[in-house]
């Protein structure tokens, strides 16, 4: 087991590392002179050639890319990412003073996921193939495709500024999360209740669920004692790839709500061409994606007693 | 006590069951009477798709999702009517008369689900037990299917036990609820041969003990001979020939059961000896989605007469001394009852 986490930690890291030499190429690749924007930004359009020069120096941007890579990367694993462009700030700050925003919102979006997913989908079921079935099944549909900057606009549309129940900014108050919240929830909501839903039909259709029909139990007890359980693994694999899509939405949501999270700084960092800052957001991303990865796998490995005790021998 | 008229522990009467999905309708049950006293084995033997296990699960409501079923005529159990009954009922009546035995054990016990506390939740439930009278039960009964170092196997999950120790497990399982009907649905089938013969016994050893009663589903007529009290042969949904254990196998009158006798090979007979093997049936069951008015074995019965493939054999009663001898064929009763009468003039 330990052996097992081990190995699925090292390949994690690895990947990582990958990633993040992807990214890295791919913005040093991207049009763009950091070291002429900086001077632009500090000296006016009319900046010479040499102050470009020796900023380009002092930044080392004229080593060649492994090189910058190698110093880009040692230095941001002992938590220096460099100062934003945009605001001068060291990127650090600015990541402890917004994770908490982006953090709370995904959160209370996984929540809002998770209870409203596994309880639509065990509607759908307990419903299996009636009218509810069929009403929860268009909805998920267009859930699922409806994007969320729209969502985030109709959502605004009717609470705000029709019915006015709701801030249309998100501020301290606790009303005024509720819509970047749901937003941000309704996509990885539809897929999961999808999930859930078809994964108890195939498992209806078991042997051992007709076992437990057998043993004495109605649908429901059938569903909720042994279908439910089974699903746990399928359903906590996607819960991981939707939790950390919801990086990726919280860009928007950030950005509709007037919230200063991690996602909207990402996009003021592209607005600034901060080529820091972004190199730096994307690590993170990077880091979040195989980490709540990495620790969905080692859950399901727990869960999963043919798993669990295989490797246990 | 009451001997005089023995209500029977299970039976069904006139059952129709229908399966069907948009394109098709199937008549998978046709018009089927069946009766269980209890402590009674009856073997109901066919081949796949004769409607052996929609006949007998279907009832219960044990049928998989995703099939569109429509049940007709009686079924009881100890007088209770199994039709027409709020699932939540059925359910509770599944729990408390009946233990279900399937084919594959592996597939049938949930996964994620270690075997003992699976047993003692039932228990607790069935029972009305506390959670460690519970255990304790869970235990005995993996002691009395013959499951060796219960304590230990208490805490295995099923993909750590063999097909063999499953089964008897299911049996476990099902013997939880102190059930009066025990259904055996090919039990054997997917284990080892060295296994069956030890879950065979097992179920009989079961049987005799409890005086329970039991309905084995089966295709393999050494079974019924080893284990049945009463036979019924199905062939495509309906009862061909119904009987006593001896009555059916030891003197067939129904071609179908002729020729299912016949297509069991004979291991006694040397290789080489009987160059013909066993004879067998030829073609196949008929489409049971299109219904002709005939007997459905027609395309392939041996004695067949015109008019069989006009009108529905009806289930007639042989004269054995048993009277309990029923066969769905006036061609081969005539003939039969013809030969005895022979018989007897000869004596």
């Amino acid at each position: 087991m330990l052996t097992l986490i081990a190995r699925r930690t090292l390949l994690a890291l690895a990947m990582i590392l990958a990633a993040s030499a992807l990214t890295f190429a791919l913005i040093a690749a991207a049009p763009g002179n950091v070291a002429a924007l900086i001077a632009e930004r500090t000296a006016g359009p009319s900046a010479s050639a040499e102050l470009v020069q020796s900023i380009a120096d002092d930044l080392g941007l004229n080593d060649p890319l492994p090189v910058r890579y190698g110093r880009w990367l040692s230095d941001s694993v002992a938590g220096d990412f460099g100062g934003s462009l945009r605001t001068g700030k060291p990127i650090l700050e600015e990541f402890a003073e917004r994770a908490p925003v982006t953090g709370l919102l995904l959160v209370c979006g996984g929540a809002i996921a998770l209870i409203m997913s596994l309880t639509i989908g065990m509607l759908g079921a307990i419903s299996n193939g009636g009218k509810i079935d069929s009403l929860l099944r268009a909805l998920s549909l267009a859930g699922a495709s409806t994007p969320n900057f729209f969502v985030a606009a109709l959502l605004v549309m009717l609470f705000s500024v029709t019915l006015g129940w709701l801030p249309a900014f998100a501020g301290s108050s606790a009303a005024s999360w509720i819509m970047p919240c749901l937003t941000i929830a309704l996509f990885p909501c539809s897929v999961l209740s999808r999930v859930v839903r078809v994964n108890l039909q195939e498992i209806m259709s078991r042997p051992f669920a007709t076992t437990g029909f057998a043993m004495g139990y109605t649908r429901l007890g059938v569903l909720t004692r042994e279908a439910l359980p089974n699903i746990a693994v399928p359903y906590l694999t996607t819960f991981g790839a939707q939790f950390t899509l919801m990086i990726i939405g919280s860009i928007v949501v950030e950005t509709v709500f007037a919230m200063k999270g991690i996602g909207a700084f990402f996009i003021e960092a592209i607005r600034f061409r901060d080529f820091i800052s972004m190199q730096a957001t994307l690590l993170s991303f990077i880091m979040f994606f195989v980490f709540v990865n990495l620790f969905v796998d080692i859950i399901c490995l727990l869960i999963d007693p043919r798993i669990r005790r295989q490797s246990n021998a | 006590m009451n001997k005089l008229k023995k209500e029977p522990l299970f039976k069904v009467k006139d059952l129709v069951i229908d399966l069907y999905t948009e394109q098709v309708s199937v008549r998978a049950v046709d018009s089927v009477n069946l009766e269980v006293n209890a402590g009674e084995i009856l073997a109901v033997v066919g081949e796949s798709g004769s409607g052996k296990t929609v006949m007998t699960l279907g009832p219960l409501g044990l049928l998989p999702e995703g099939v569109s079923v429509d049940i007709r005529g009686q079924s009881q159990c100890s007088g209770q009517d199994l039709l027409n009954k709020p699932a939540r009922e059925l359910a509770k009546l599944r729990g408390e008369n009946f233990g279900i035995i399937f084919q594959d054990p592996i597939s049938a016990l949930n996964p994620m689900k270690k075997v003992g506390p699976q047993l003692a939740s039932q228990a607790v439930r069935l029972r009305g037990v506390s959670k460690q009278q519970g255990k304790e039960i869970a235990i005995e009964l993996l002691q009395r299917t013959g499951i060796p170092d219960p304590e230990d196997r208490y805490n295995r999950y099923p993909h750590e036990m063999s097909g063999g120790m499953l089964q008897r497990v299911m049996i476990a399982l099902a013997l939880v609820g102190n059930p009066k009907i025990l259904i055996a649905d090919e039990p054997i089938t997917a284990l080892d041969a060295t296994v069956q013969a030890q879950i065979l016994e097992l179920l009989k050893d079961i049987q005799c003990r409890e005086n329970i009663a039991i309905i084995l589903i089966t295709h393999d007529i050494s079974v019924v001979a080893q284990m049945a009290d009463q036979v019924a042969v199905l062939y495509a949904g309906r009862i061909a020939e119904y009987g006593t254990m001896e009555d059916v196998l030891t003197r067939p009158v129904h071609p179908y059961t002729k020729g299912l006798l016949s297509s069991v090979p004979d291991l006694r007979s040397k290789r080489g000896e009987n160059a013909s093997g066993p004879a067998g049936i030829t073609g196949s069951p008929p489409d049971q989605s299109s219904l002709l008015p005939g007997c459905r074995f027609v395309e392939r019965c041996p004695v067949a007469q015109t008019f069989c493939s006009k009108f529905r054999p009806p289930l007639e009663v042989l004269p054995h001394l048993s009277q309990r001898h029923f066969v769905a064929c006036p061609v081969a009763v005539e003939s039969t009852i013809e030969q005895m009468e022979g018989e007897a003039y000869e004596q």
